[in-house]
């Protein structure tokens, strides 16, 4: 059951910092998707709940195209999936919130809320990291931003402080010739995924590769980046054969934990395919793209 | 035998209770409120097996707030089960006085002013457990040296069931071809959308009231008093919506029992809900049954003998296990005729959730074995599987030797629809397959277990001035459409409109008796009551009819669409409100009342009629990471003559939803007993975004046993679904799923398999 807790409701940034800083046993609700969840379990008993889901600053979705994508904290998954300039640009992110859970869910679900609560298993971590975005998080004191890619620690643990919030996420604008694919493997369409795999591809103006990134949900504490196979990949004139090697360098790199859903042998071999695919996927966008 | 022209049936009537239910105002016993209301929570073991020594119960007492605490010691210590005519069967102390043997099982009971402090007085309960040594899997535990359950059980055998006709063993000598293959089938819950519930009143008379949410009202009294040492009539059990049922409500459940021992002793009312981890762990689950499989067949297809054996892991106690038992192994022979059949069913207790029936009640389980068995018999042979299935398939006028007599069978034409079907799709791509699979059901159980002095279904119908109808009925809606069912019965016999009729259902004390919704019974059984009654109220109407119109006695006179009538000549008649206020003052004020009943005599040992299907399921495969997508599930069905095309329609997709989720999702692992997955997040069911394309074909036959010719439609379509996908996989990838759920592991871990042996070859 859920206990007892003073509930705190700021109006507007600056309040909501200024309490936040003036309370110890203080946790911070948005969507209350994933807080909820835990409070009901008693694993997290707060004393107060610093609600941030009215702080209308933080709810915005703005683009340049030099400047790239701006999302604010308290933006729901449903007005990420639903942004037309979004679709247009990030096609990928729209893709991704599609199958983040149920419509009810992301009508609460912030994205803020989602980073930081900081589950391996979330779909926008690894497609956000794999789109080389930025987070900007900080306090009464002051703000900080840090690539997404370095954000998180340790499972459902980020490099923010008590007192510290997040306020946006950055996405660069789009190279030429990029592409970037998403997928996750899950039994019901609206789950976690048991396992999932981000990849996204730059190539140069030869078709070589410029830049890759891998990155796998779910496959240990954090988001995990697949340097090894990256490595792999730049620079080469990409093909099926390099595609599925770097598959089999995910399905050793990663260190997924077996539950009852699938055990560690089929996460290793679905983290390989599922990359194997993606690559595939970005490439074949980015030799299409401007 | 050809149908009528109906006014009501088979038409597309709305459900009665639909407005109630989306604008919310439907009372389900979770809504019940009563002034002074006590809030009951359940202590249960955390030991799959172990002696209570002692339970101190001093600290909980203490707790502000906290009105009673109960242990099995403030309880007559009845050993219950519904199987009332057999003592041996009635094993379930629901507040155990001895021993534990599920990790779940209740073991105190506490009524507080709020939820909350009756939660906290948990915590303060002490139980002093002495741990015994457990044993979980049917064949372990049917082992010598297993740890006895149930002391004087040999073996942990709860029951054995030996079905056989015809010479097996001649039969066999006949066959060319011999196939045998084990198969393993899992566990499932039964995931109501409303949990057990139950409110209980005791009042200083003597008399106790208990709102509960049952699928047989009938049963929840008997048994309650049973177990309170009460005269069953003075205990009244109301039913008012129920959200689900499915086969494992109709049994003594803790909510029902730990409430209304609690609200004897204060003389309040108790209220105690489950919670959903609750319903999962401790309200018992669809039984997991071993199978093994002989079957020989000729060469031309011509089936000859079938010989199985199942275990089947009971849990700690029987419940309705015996009769899951039974029918699976009657199913399992099923829609086929074979001149040798022998089954020996063996429920073997173990230290987990008890199992029990569940929709399809041992069928989904028996049909997955036998009929993709029967499909991997024709590719071996080279014989084509529709029509070695429409050789050997059930016919009118057939007798199961000894079992059952087949008055209406459509079986042949669902098969040649569903032959259709799948050649209207051509080729299909890699990866993708088509399944098949054919089974057929019983429409009511001929068992009276519960030893029932009741006839099985009854009904009153009495007729108000202005023409509107209270019909009061024993049969239990639990959200399958019943009354919507009853309602279109009555309206169809007395010849008047859906909207006229009020349906009275789950109240002892207002209703007549019924066993309640279990066993596809309610359509045939309380729909013949129903039938009956009405029948017998029209007769009384048209009797002051025939003195009101003056004419020659040779003449048929009925109703419909409100208008009573000389049938040859319809036009001349009187309005029926007219007539019923005739009626009235002719009758000196007393209303028209009639009365039906319905008990099943000289019908075979099963059921009185059985409905036949055939279904296809169109799945694909991920050759890589072995997921399984459903694109489509096709059902030719035979259930007789529809009542309502929107209920059958519903009972479909529900059928289809929970029959693929036990084939492919849906699963109860254990460790040492306990449940790993008590919750929606890591229990699978299918949602909407998986719900594929569910379509019917109806199939047009009469049942002389039936009310206007119907059969059951509902339960029986849970039968024939994991075994049409598991084919549906075997056509697309060439591998043989003989484990439930069929998960991507293991399609993945029967693909390498499969490879290794053509890499030997
Ligand atoms: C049924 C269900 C299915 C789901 N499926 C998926 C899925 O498939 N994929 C997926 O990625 N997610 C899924 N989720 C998670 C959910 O959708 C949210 O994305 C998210 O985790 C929580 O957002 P929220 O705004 O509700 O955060 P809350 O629940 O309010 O908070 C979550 C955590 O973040 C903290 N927090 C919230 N906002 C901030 C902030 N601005 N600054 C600092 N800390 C903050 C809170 O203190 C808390 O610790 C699912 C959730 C549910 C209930």
């Amino acid at each position: 059951m859920i206990n007892d807790f003073h509930y705190l409701k700021p109006a507007s940034l600056k309040e909501a910092l200024a309490m936040y800083a003036e309370h110890d046993d203080c946790k911070v609700i948005c969507g209350g998707q994933s807080l909820l969840i835990v409070m009901r379990q008693g694993m997290v008993a707060p004393e107060y709940l610093l609600d941030i889901k009215h702080v209308k600053e933080l709810s915005y979705i703005k683009f340049d195209e030099k400047d790239g994508l701006r999302i604010g904290a308290t933006t729901t998954h449903r007005e990420i999936e639903k942004s037309d300039i979004i679709a247009k640009k990030y096609p990928v992110l729209v893709a991704m919130e599609e199958k983040l859970a149920s419509i009810q869910t992301r009508n609460w679900g912030t994205i803020g809320g989602n980073l930081a609560h900081a589950d391996p298993a979330g779909d926008p971590g690894p497609v956000l990291i794999a789109l080389n975005a930025e987070i900007k998080f900080g306090n009464s004191g002051g703000e900080k931003l840090v690539p997404l890619d370095e954000f998180f620690v340790d499972y459902f643990e980020t490099q923010m402080e008590q007192g510290d919030l997040v306020l946006e996420v950055h996405v660069p604008a789009p190279e030429p010739k990029f592409g970037c694919a998403y997928q996750k493997f899950n039994l019901l369409d609206s789950d976690m995924g048991i396992v999932a795999a981000a990849a996204s591809v730059t190539l140069n103006a030869d078709g070589t590769c410029k830049d890759v990134r891998i990155v796998l949900g779910n496959a240990g504490p954090i988001p995990l980046r697949v340097t090894k196979a990256e490595d792999l990949l730049k620079g080469k004139k990409l093909d099926d054969a390099l595609f599925a090697e770097a598959g089999t360098i995910a399905s050793e790199e990663c260190m997924p934990v077996a539950d009852i859903h699938a055990s560690e042998e089929h996460r290793r071999h679905v983290l390989g395919v599922l990359t194997k695919r993606m690559l595939k996927k970005a490439f074949e966008q980015a030799q299409t793209a401007a | 035998m050809s149908h009528a022209k109906y006014n009501v049936i088979n038409t597309h009537v709305h459900n009665i209770d639909g407005v109630a239910k989306v604008t919310g105002r439907a009372t389900y016993t979770f809504d019940v409120k009563l002034p002074g209301m006590l809030y009951g929570k359940i202590l249960r073991s955390p030991h799959a097996h172990a002696k209570i020594k002692n339970i101190d119960t001093s600290a909980a007492m203490a707790l502000p707030g906290v009105k009673i605490v109960v242990t099995g010691k403030d309880t007559l210590g009845v050993k219950q089960g519904i199987w009332r005519r057999y003592e041996e069967l009635c094993d379930e102390q629901v507040l155990p006085l001895e021993k534990v043997r599920y990790i779940g099982e209740p073991v105190a009971a506490v009524a507080a002013i709020t939820e909350e402090i009756a939660e906290a007085a948990l915590d303060l309960i002490e139980v002093d457990y002495e741990v015994l040594p457990a044993v979980y899997e049917p064949l372990e535990a049917i082992k010598k040296e297993a740890p006895t359950i149930h002391e004087g059980v040999e073996r942990n055998v709860n029951v054995t069931r030996h079905i056989e006709w015809g010479d097996v063993d001649e039969a066999f000598e006949e066959a060319d071809y011999i196939r045998e293959d084990w198969f393993k089938c899992s566990g499932q819950a039964h995931m109501c959308m409303e949990t057990r519930a139950a409110v209980s009143s005791f009042t200083p008379d003597g008399k106790l009231t208990c709102w509960a949410s049952t699928q047989s009202a009938y049963y929840t009294q008997g048994l309650l008093a049973g177990v309170l040492g009460l005269r069953e009539g003075d205990v009244r059990v109301l039913a008012p919506y129920v959200g689900g049922g499915f086969g494992g409500k109709f049994e003594l459940d803790a909510a029902m029992f730990t409430s209304a021992v609690m609200s004897m002793k204060l003389f309040k009312p108790v209220k105690v809900c489950f919670t959903r981890e609750e319903d999962f762990i401790a309200s018992k689950r669809r039984t997991p049954m071993f199978y093994y499989v002989r079957t020989g067949i000729k060469k031309d297809g011509t089936f000859c003998a079938r010989e199985s054996r199942m275990f089947s892991n009971g849990g700690a106690y029987t419940g309705m296990g015996a009769t899951a038992l039974y029918l699976s192994g009657f199913f399992h022979s099923f829609p086929y005729k074979w001149r040798g059949y022998r089954y020996d069913g063996y429920r073997v207790y173990t230290n987990t959730l008890p199992s029990t029936s569940m929709r399809g009640f041992g069928a989904p389980q028996a049909m997955f074995c036998s009929e993709q068995q029967i499909d991997w018999i024709c590719a071996d042979l080279g014989l084509d599987p529709f029509e070695v299935r429409r050789k050997n398939g059930h016919t009118e006028g057939y007798e199961v030797p000894g079992q059952a007599f087949i008055q209406s069978c459509g079986l042949e034409q669902c098969i040649n629809e569903i032959e259709k079907w799948v050649k209207s799709k051509g080729k299909l791509p890699a990866n993708r397959g088509i399944g098949i699979s054919s089974c057929g059901f019983m429409s009511g159980g001929i068992f009276n277990w519960f030893d029932s002095p009741y006839s099985f279904s009854s009904a009153v119908v009495t007729i108000n001035v202005d023409g509107t109808v209270e019909l009061h009925v024993g049969c239990q809606d639990i959200g399958q459409g019943s009354n919507t069912t009853m309602a279109i019965i009555a309206a169809e016999t007395l010849g008047v409109k859906v909207e006229d009729i009020r349906v009275h259902s789950g109240d002892t004390a207002h209703c007549p008796a019924d066993l309640g919704a279990w066993g596809s019974r309610q359509t045939l059984m309380a729909g013949n009551a129903v039938k009956m009654a009405c029948e017998d109220a029209k007769k009384q109407l048209l009797e002051f009819a025939y003195a009101e119109m003056g004419i020659n006695i040779v003449y048929d006179l009925d109703i419909k669409d409100r208008w009573a009538h000389i049938v040859a000549r319809p036009e001349r008649g009187l309005p029926y409100v007219d007539l019923v206020k005739k009626a009235l003052r002719a009758k000196d004020g007393q209303r028209i009342m009639g009365r039906g009943y319905y008990t099943p005599h000289r019908k075979g040992m099963i059921s009185p009629a059985y409905s036949y299907m055939m279904q296809a399921v169109d799945a694909e495969i991920d050759p890589e990471t072995g997921k399984i997508k459903i694109h489509e599930v096709m059902t030719a069905h035979d259930c007789g003559q529809p009542i309502n095309q929107l209920g059958l329609i519903g009972q479909l997709e529900g059928a289809a939803s929970m029959a693929l989720g036990y084939a492919y999702l849906e699963d109860m692992p254990m460790e040492d007993g306990k449940l790993m997955n008590p919750n929606l997040v890591d229990y699978k069911v299918i949602k909407a975004p998986e719900m594929p394309e569910a379509g019917i074909i109806e199939i047009d036959t009469f049942e002389p046993e039936g009310p206007y010719g119907a059969k059951e439609a509902g339960e029986g379509l849970t039968n024939p679904t994991a075994a049409a996908l598991g084919n549906a996989i075997y056509n697309a990838m060439g591998i043989q799923m003989k484990e439930l759920p069929i998960t991507p592991e293991r399609v993945l871990k029967a693909l390498r398999e499969k490879k290794e042996q053509e890499a030997q070859k």
